[in-house]
């Protein structure tokens, strides 16, 4: 869970360079650590977020401050759900805080306190930060820092920056849209909400909570980015929660092998006259590999990705037909009732 | 003097630059006289300012080096067939895995791991963006690494290979991969931590290594590849044992220097599994060193060596077993088929015996559910 590398690597990247071949009275630390220099313009700005928990889920996070008047960046939670969540400050100092709106689909939340917060992460649209970057994540996961004690600070690079797809519904995903992937552990409890800056002190994005990838199955380690949280903070809160988009039904004339439920691959079993799929000669026993860009591993991705075709627009359908790969077009039909 | 600014455009000088920048930039102004202080201590936060980024300059052409050589693995059935996990150990996602070519003839060394349960169907996404069925030819299960085959295609493009005794304990080491779904490689940076892990197969890295790159190559600062990222667990031979390590700062990588052989054998599609004694030991409870066997699967090289209940093993192979730890290490020199001496003390006989027996391999993991098949052709 925890990965002892991140400090090495400030250890190997920065200190181990200076004690190589720099005489440590000659030169002093706040002169030369930049790094340290960017951890502490970002301090004062952090708070810690205390609320609800809900058995072993923790009741803790970070959280941001993100204009001068007591407004928290964090995400969402089951410490937002209790009675009152609890803001302190860098300086130690605990408010009750109240919510002033949530987006389910980038997870955020936006919390107020009754306090000037004069310290704050003046949050723009502009993305910070590419792949291969150092970055550094200021957090509190495992609530390791108590009251006015500084957030832990690990150092990483950027492993890519990328997005999750639509699939908010599936079990295993609570975010959809951007994301900047880091190389530092920072899916441990707690660590939602964290900054993640770059060593000259640039917002890059904001620690998400903890999700599972279904691609890896392995937890991601991410920051949502600067646009996402900027729109976030200046939308009406009215509209945060986005409105779903349902698209209209269509059918390929697919009926898929059902033998082995909908982890089987997708095996075309029959396919039907004069149907899209029929018209694009498709044929039973071809085995789909991708439609509309999208992989097809297995009768349940088929199912999913049928969704996001509409009628009467192309699609390309690759398939295996015994050692060729074919790729089709396809013009999806409406569904008939 | 020459500004770094300049330089660092100037594609000659980038490799040279990036390689050294750490170092060189602190050994150059480390030797300035004391009357300057003021201002080079200025200069000097200003250049590791600027090495630093040259670091990440030299992350990113390290993996536009590899990527004409990455592939992306798409497997079909098999995968998700298995639910929950596999041999105690967490399963394998569903997303795609990373492998690279290694030669003109359209080869492919990617880790075993992707494949754990024999998918029926592999296609490779080259990265001229042209998707390709790929065949699975033999796996080394003791590396956790295995070969795809494609059919050659014009313009394959090998990837430089870093020798193993230019690999020092402390350099940058570069993981890489497609696993998060993105064509896009996903970087992870750290150092080589250790040279000639698990019985000499692996170096070890702090680069994270997880199902998002197994397969995929760790780099070196200049983009040549030290080694090919693997799940691995020295205390565990489970199919996907070393899985639950990978956000640890523990991970391996199995170097490509050297392993010419080994290739070799995998293109002609040999399965090498870790070599199996079969036999469950404590220490020798009357001091004298050796270990006592506790119970001899049936139908094990143990059993077939006539070891029983009690016996106590001296030596493996000449060589003396002091204790467990010391037959792990040995037992990690060794794959299933090799043929050992085992030098043993008889509880039955009351006397030393001899007996030379081929290892067996380990038993297939319990919830590994049974390939699956395409269905028949009507």
């Amino acid at each position: 869970m925890m990965s002892p590398r991140t400090m090495l690597m400030v250890a190997i990247g920065v200190l181990a360079m200076l004690a190589v071949s720099i005489d440590s009275d000659r030169l002093r630390a706040d002169e030369t650590n930049f790094v340290s220099a960017a951890i502490d313009i970002a301090q004062p700005k952090m708070v810690k977020v205390y609320g609800a928990s809900a058995g072993r889920v923790e009741g803790y996070a970070t959280g941001i401050a993100v204009s001068d008047d007591g407004k928290i960046l964090t995400t969402q939670g089951v410490f937002l759900d209790g009675n009152q969540v609890k803001i302190v400050t860098a300086d130690g100092v605990s408010h009750n805080a109240s919510i002033l709106k949530r987006d389910r689909e980038h997870q955020l939340a936006l919390l107020q306190i009754a306090a000037k917060t004069p310290d704050y992460f003046s949050i723009q649209s502009e993305e910070v930060g590419t792949k291969g970057d150092f970055v550094v994540a200021v957090c509190n996961a495992f609530k390791v820092a108590d009251k006015q004690e500084p957030l832990s600070a690990t150092l990483g690079v950027i492993s890519l920056r990328t997005s999750i797809e639509a699939r908010l519904n599936e079990r295993d995903v609570a975010y959809r849209g951007d994301l900047v992937l880091i190389d530092q552990i920072t899916s441990n409890p707690g660590a939602a909400g964290g900054a993640v800056i770059t060593i000259e002190g640039q917002m890059v994005g904001l620690i998400g909570k903890i999700i599972n990838s279904s691609e890896t199955n392995t937890r991601l380690n991410y920051a949502i980015p600067n646009s996402v949280i900027h729109e976030f903070i200046n939308s009406d809160p009215a509209k945060a929660e986005t409105a779903k988009v349902v698209y209209e039904k269509v059918d390929l004339g697919i009926k898929l092998f059902a033998h082995g439920g909908r982890n089987s691959p997708a095996y075309i079993d029959r396919v039907k006259r004069g149907s899209p799929a029929h018209k694009a000669k498709l044929r039973s026993d071809d085995l789909l590999i991708s439609v509309a860009g999208e992989k097809i591993g297995n009768v349940k991705d088929y199912q999913a990705t049928l969704k996001t075709l509409r009628a009467d627009e192309e699609a390309i359908i690759v398939v295996k037909r015994g050692t060729e790969l074919l790729r089709v077009t396809i013009v999806p039909r409406k569904a008939s009732e | 003097m020459l500004s770094i600014n300049q330089l660092k455009n100037h594609t000659v000088f980038r490799d040279l630059l990036v390689s050294l920048s750490l170092f060189t930039c602190c050994l150059c102004f480390g030797v300035n006289s004391s009357a300057q202080e003021a201002t080079e201590t200025k200069i000097d936060k200003m250049q590791l300012m600027e090495a630093m980024s040259l670091t990440s300059n030299a992350f990113r052409s390290a993996v536009e080096k590899i990527r004409p050589s990455l592939v992306t693995i798409e497997s079909f059935g098999g995968v998700s067939a298995v639910q929950g996990r596999i041999g105690g150990i967490r399963k394998q996602g569903e997303g795609n895995t990373t492998g690279i070519l290694i030669s003109k003839e359209g080869h492919i060394v990617t880790s075993s791991f992707n494949f754990i349960t024999s998918p029926p169907v592999i296609t490779v996404i080259t990265s001229d963006g042209e998707r390709r069925v790929a065949k699975l030819l033999g796996r080394d299960e003791t590396r956790k690494i295995c070969l795809l085959k494609l059919n050659p295609f014009p313009g394959i493009q090998l990837p430089e290979i870093a020798p193993l005794n230019e690999i020092t304990v402390g350099q940058w080491a570069i993981s890489v991969g497609v696993g998060y779904g993105d064509a896009n490689p996903a970087v992870s940076t750290g150092i080589i931590s250790a040279k000639n892990r698990i019985g000499g197969r692996a170096i070890q890295t702090d680069a994270n290594t997880s199902p998002a790159n197994y397969g995929g190559p760790l780099l070196d600062i200049e983009g040549r590849v030290t080694g090919i990222c693997v799940p691995l667990n020295p205390q565990n031979q489970a199919v996907g044992a070393g899985v639950e390590w990978y956000d640890s700062g523990i991970g391996f990588a199995i170097p490509l220097d050297g392993a010419a052989e080994l290739i070799e054998r995998l293109k002609t599609g040999e399965r090498i599994y870790p070599g199996r004694l079969g036999i469950r030991m404590e220490a020798n409870p009357d001091g004298s060193g050796g270990i006592r066997v506790v119970e001899v699967v049936p139908k094990s090289a143990a059993s077939e060596a006539g070891l029983g209940h009690g016996d106590i093993i001296r030596k493996l192979n000449d060589k003396e077993v002091a204790d467990q730890m010391e037959l792990r290490k040995i037992m990690f020199q060794l794959e299933a088929g090799d043929e050992v001496t085992i030098v043993f003390d008889s509880h039955l006989e009351e006397k030393s015996m001899s007996a030379t027996v081929k290892l067996g391999k380990p038993p297939a993991p319990k919830d590994d559910a049974p390939p699956m098949e395409p269905p028949k052709i009507r």
